[in-house]
């Protein structure tokens, strides 16, 4: 923390630099947003068929991307 | 002495008005067991948290001959000044005099300590006169509170009156223009109607002809403390959740500077609400910020006379309302010893 004036971070919320896989991800979420629409079936497939896969390298479920949502978001 | 009652109204309209709480500095800014030198309202000011987390504010200045107590160190429940060690209760008491001890000094409160109270991750510090010490009574804003709106603090320090910041948020019509090649402000017409619309706590300050597209009203809530709420319209790419909204409340630091407090707030549940928050970390947070800039960049560029020579028109009547508002109150606060 420092203390000198002026105090300007653009980056206040983060707890970690994100990693590539987290900005590939985040990216392509707000592609389907923007394309497909806020339903999470929607979401899930929209994602799916860009090929933008969990972590793991596995299709998402709406399950996975609740769980994988909830962690990143926490 | 601070914030002296004798005052007079024209350095209590630049340095913040009395008698209210404020925000001072984010709640991370003090670790626990650490201590924090900070300006607000013009005057130096020590925070100082213990251990368990308990905060407090202490004028930074030593009741012995006034050296910074921020210079001194920090004894676990209190702190001793580093020029003569005298020691201060988190409260001004003086607890004792090493030098001489037994001295008259001991036991006697003669640090000014202001009440504090901590809200959604800001300290805030109740700046009364001397003829005003108790707290006045405080509200923290319901989308702060309120269990179903979740909220990132942003803070930022600006080169630029502590009313200037306040009234450019008085100011819907500037999101049209200044704000014009941003993420969300892109929308909207360049020309409005504006009405003032009186509540109990304070006013809104509104478009009549336009709602929910850019930024079309802000409303000014004084509930102990000056904060205005205003909500602006994200893009399709945020995901789902509606509109975010903004608290935001300005630190009067002294004559030139302020401290911006911005929470972003959402109504958001569930995995929606998941989405946002890791979205706003990894990409959205930058783009409000690149937003907060172009305030920045405006209001530090504005010179020290703007607001003597203008020639103002119907969108300003957000912005008169405030000064009228706090230039009486200026006066009236000025002359309560007198
Ligand atoms: S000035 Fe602080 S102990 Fe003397
Ligand atoms: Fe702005």
């Amino acid at each position: 923390m420092t203390d000198t004036w002026p105090y300007l971070d653009v980056h206040q919320s983060r707890t970690h630099e994100p990693t590539p896989y987290e900005y590939k991800l985040a990216a392509t979420l707000e592609e389907v947003y923007t394309r497909e629409g806020h339903e999470l079936a929607d979401v899930v497939r929209g994602l799916n068929a860009r090929q933008v896969h969990a972590s793991d390298g596995s299709p998402w479920t709406e399950e996975s991307f609740r769980a994988e949502m909830n962690r990143l978001g926490a | 002495m601070t914030l002296s009652s004798s005052a007079t109204a024209d350095h209590i309209y630049a340095t913040g008005l009395r008698n209210q709480w404020h925000p001072v500095v984010p709640s991370h800014f003090v670790a626990p067991g650490g201590m924090r030198k900070v300006t607000a309202l013009g005057e130096q000011w020590l925070l100082f948290r213990r251990s368990d987390g308990a905060l407090s504010m202490l004028a930074d200045r030593c009741p012995h001959r006034g050296a910074p107590l921020s210079l001194g160190k920090h004894l676990g429940d209190r702190v001793a000044c580093w020029y003569h060690g005298v020691e201060v209760e988190p409260d001004g008491t003086v607890s004792s005099v090493p030098g001489l001890p037994g001295c008259s000094l001991e036991g006697k409160k003669l640090v000014t300590s202001l009440p504090v109270r901590e809200v959604a991750g800001a300290i805030l510090a109740y700046f009364g006169d001397e003829e005003h010490p108790e707290p006045a009574e405080l509200t923290p804003p319901e989308p702060l509170t309120d269990p179903d709106v979740d909220a990132f603090l942003c803070y930022a320090e600006w080169n630029s009156p502590w009313r200037y910041a306040v009234e450019n948020l008085l100011d819907p019509m500037h999101g049209a223009f200044l704000h014009h090649d941003s993420h969300t402000m892109f929308d909207g017409d360049t020309t409005a109607k504006f009405r003032i619309r009186e509540t109990a706590r304070g006013y809104f300050f509104e478009k009549t002809d336009q709602r929910g597209v850019n930024f079309d009203w802000v409303e000014l809530c004084r509930t102990g403390v000056d904060w205005v709420d205003l909500s602006i319209p994200y893009p399709p790419s945020a995901g789902p959740g509606g509109p975010f909204g903004i608290v935001g409340m300005v630190c009067p630091v002294d004559e030139r500077r302020s401290g911006v407090f911005f929470w972003r707030y959402r109504r958001v549940e569930d995995w929606q609400r998941a989405s946002w928050r890791f979205l706003y970390r990894t990409l959205i947070e930058q783009r409000h910020w690149d937003v907060l800039e172009q305030d920045r960049v405006m209001l530090e560029a504005m010179p020290a006379d703007a607001d003597q020579r203008e020639n103002l028109y119907q969108h300003d009547l957000g912005v008169v309302r405030l000064r009228r508002l706090y230039r009486a109150e200026a006066e009236t606060q000025s002359t309560a010893g007198a």
